[in-house]
């Protein structure tokens, strides 16, 4: 019995062996199969993070289309791998992809995730780029071949920018423990702070859903003029609703990333008036250059619905990407490593603002403005460079 | 009582691992592949500790999380903070695993659901502690900058095959080791505890001790492939590493294979990571575990037993024909 297993075991594993033979087949080899470039993605494409995953996958496969419509002799084939946001089918993933043929991969969502995906493709010399990952150890790596186009930084300016603006004498951040919310929360308490205005931080564990205690803290002990929230969604919700209940003395609610969005409105209509959250977009969507005109077009087409922050993320990344790849190929570099050292020169302008990338991969331009739900629409209030109305303050959801 | 099965012949089950270690290097598999089936073989070592835990001594855990954690945990500050050599600080994050299951030593008492709800809940203690505990352990942005895996004798255990080729030997003393404690005396009162514990206990047996030692050896291993599972993948963070899959998965896996068998649980790890991720995904891109969730339910009904009970009934019954 027990050497029949032992041959069912070894033939199973020696068929699966021979799978990925016929895969290293079809990678590029020559100058002809250069014309059509294969980049690979892995994102979370089921899960609690498909959401997300779905709204990057949408922003891709719009950059690539819209790529191919105006590149001369070289064609953009994306390749997508649902890591389900597990660490280790993230690297798998990114081993696949580059067996396969990618040239380059685009990243997935979370640094837990980013992380070991980018380490696996330094070690097979395959350029990087994410747009879902903001820890700063990612860059402190000094990885050769990893770039992102946003960083912790930006979402920090963009949300103390407003504060300093507001002048409040205190403020009361909620914080998840999880890794992205975290680090912001501790970077936003040193520059408010910085700046004399009083910070009261209260971590919650992710899994809670009744921020009540929490919201009892802000309104008995903290009795803060802003509650800000680093923190996701689901947390958004669960905070502004207990607030609704408790109605604390604060003045504004302010939060992070996907929270001033037309879909939160559409969902909670009752919660989200006069929130303000980081965005780069006013809704509707007034895109001023006609990289973005195209981009909303084709993504209205596309999907029947306007552009939104992640999928806008996405475009961004793989624009940039794909047209390195394009200098690249011209170049005749791209086969010899040359890909990282010309995204590394890109300096332009965005639909997020300008990007350009440091010695360790990251944007340091990279910085949001504050955009304000009412009734509907987003107003941009901060900074003012980028304002398109000004702030309602005081004012609540409630 | 389950019948105890024949003693594994030792010397054909260590040939039969180095096979299996050679095969897909010998056929050139690529990194993909070798990475699938790393991640088979950590699985596979969990179950491995978590089948022992149930088959020798009778208890369900829900709670190998903690024990995996730990070991991942403990090997990564030791390696990226006191810069011990890895290959010492996989078995100490194993050790300090074994360690930590002293506190889940009042659970012992209990049995059954009670066993598994006690240990599910000290999982989640060591999650926030790994949390709350920032200053050491970098909280919940976790740790990325520890060494990985060192070259040994000029076999880079970083690589893709050194990985391979380590944990197919550390699966495989695994195997021999729950194989030399389930033939010996002590396996037997291990099995009679898991049967009847009151039984056990009138005839002399310190039915709490053993369990214990079953505790903290199953805690170990878990341990010890947690820590190796942390210098492969590079990166830490509490949700990860103390994630509830890696106390249901290796049930799965268990369950699977034949959870009463000493290679059960292995074959199950290896058949349902790489039917999932190769077999399963390339037939449906998104939302593959659809498949592997049918594939289960048809074992389960198939053959109660698993994959060997399955595999030994078609034997027998073609041996009868």
């Amino acid at each position: 019995m027990l050497r029949r297993a032992l041959v069912a075991a070894a033939v199973t594993l020696g068929l699966a062996a021979g799978c990925p033979a016929r895969a290293q087949e079809a990678r590029p080899g020559t100058e002809q199969q250069i014309r059509e470039v294969v980049i690979g993605a892995h994102m979370p494409l089921t899960g609690s993070l498909a959401r997300s995953g779905q709204a990057f996958d949408e922003g891709m496969r719009v950059a690539v289309r819209l790529f191919n419509e105006t590149a001369q002799g070289l064609r953009i084939k994306l390749q997508v791998i649902d890591d389900e946001s597990a660490p280790a089918k993230a690297v798998s993933a990114v081993e696949k992809l580059v067996s396969d043929g990618a040239v380059a991969v685009i990243g997935g969502y979370g640094s837990n995730i980013v992380g070991p995906a980018s380490d696996a493709a330094n070690k097979l010399a395959t350029t990087y780029i994410t747009a879902g990952a903001v820890s700063d150890e990612l860059t402190a790596r000094g990885l050769k071949t990893f770039f992102r186009i946003n960083n912790n930084a930006g979402y920090q300016r963009g949300m103390a920018g407003l504060i300093a603006e507001l002048k409040p004498a205190s403020v009361s951040i909620l914080a998840s423990t999880k890794e992205a919310p975290a680090l912001l929360a501790k970077g936003l308490a040193r520059d408010i702070g910085a700046a004399g205005i009083k910070v009261t931080v209260h971590e919650f564990d992710p899994a809670i859903s009744d921020f009540k205690p929490l919201i009892n803290k802000v309104k008995l002990q903290d009795r803060s003029e802003i509650l800000l929230m680093s923190a996701y969604e689901n947390d958004y919700v669960g905070i502004i609703r207990a607030a609704r209940v408790l109605k604390p003395p604060v003045k504004l609610v302010v939060g992070a990333w996907s929270l001033a969005t037309p879909k939160m409105y559409t969902e909670f209509p009752d919660l989200m008036n006069n929130v303000v959250g980081t965005s780069f977009l006013p809704f509707p969507v007034a895109v001023k250059d006609e990289e973005g005109r195209r981009f909303a077009e084709a993504y209205r087409q596309a999907y029947g619905k306007d552009i939104e922050y992640l999928s806008t993320l996405s475009f961004v990344e793989t624009t940039i990407l794909a047209e390195a790849i394009a200098k690249a190929a011209e170049a005749g570099t791209l086969k010899s490593g040359g890909l990282p050292e010309t995204l590394r020169a890109t300096d332009r302008r965005t639909l997020l603002g300008p990007v350009k990338f440091d010695a360790t991969g990251d944007n340091p331009l990279f910085s949001l403005a504050m955009g304000q739900h009412r009734s509907g629409q987003i107003v941009l209030v901060s900074p003012p460079a980028a304002a398109t109305g000004p702030i309602s303050y005081p004012a609540l959801p409630w | 009582m389950a019948s105890p099965r024949a003693p594994l012949p030792g010397l054909a089950l260590a040939a039969a691992f180095l096979v299996l270690a050679a095969l897909p290097l010998l056929l050139g598999a690529s990194n993909y592949l070798l990475g699938l089936l790393i991640s088979a073989l950590i699985l596979a070592g969990v179950a491995l500790a978590w089948a022992l835990l149930g088959n020798l001594g009778g208890m369900v855990s829900f709670g190998h999380a903690a024990f995996f954690g730990v070991g991942g945990y403990a090997s990564a500050l030791l390696a990226g903070k006191l810069g011990l050599p890895v290959l010492l600080t996989v078995p100490l994050g194993g050790l300090l695993a074994a360690l930590a299951s002293l506190a889940m030593l009042p659970a012992l008492r209990l049995s059954g659901p009670y066993f598994a709800l006690a240990i599910l809940a000290y999982a989640q203690i060591f999650r926030i502690l790994a949390t709350e505990a920032s200053s050491l352990t970098g909280g919940a942005a976790g740790l990325q900058r520890y060494p990985g895996l060192p070259t040994v004798f000029g076999l880079d255990l970083a690589s893709r095959p050194g990985a391979y080729a380590l944990l197919v030997a550390l699966v495989a003393l695994g195997c021999l080791a729950y194989a030399a404690i389930r033939r010996s005396a002590l396996g037997l009162a291990l099995r009679a505890i898991a049967e009847s514990e009151d039984a056990t206990r009138v005839v002399g047996v310190n039915s709490v001790l053993l369990k214990a030692w079953m505790l903290a050896l199953s805690a170990f291993i878990t341990g010890l492939f947690g820590a190796l599972n942390a210098h492969i993948i590079g990166f830490l963070e509490p949700d990860y590493a103390f994630a509830g899959s890696w106390s249901v998965l290796p049930i799965i896996a268990s369950v699977f294979g034949g959870y009463r068998t000493v290679l059960g649980p292995v074959g199950g790890a290896v058949v349902i990571y790489l039917f999932d991720q190769v077999v399963a995904k390339g037939l449906i891109a998104v939302g593959h575990q659809i498949l592997l969730g049918l594939l289960l339910v048809a074992m389960v009904l198939a053959a109660p037993n698993g994959l060997l009970g399955l595999l030994e009934r078609k034997g027998g019954a073609r041996a009868g024909a």
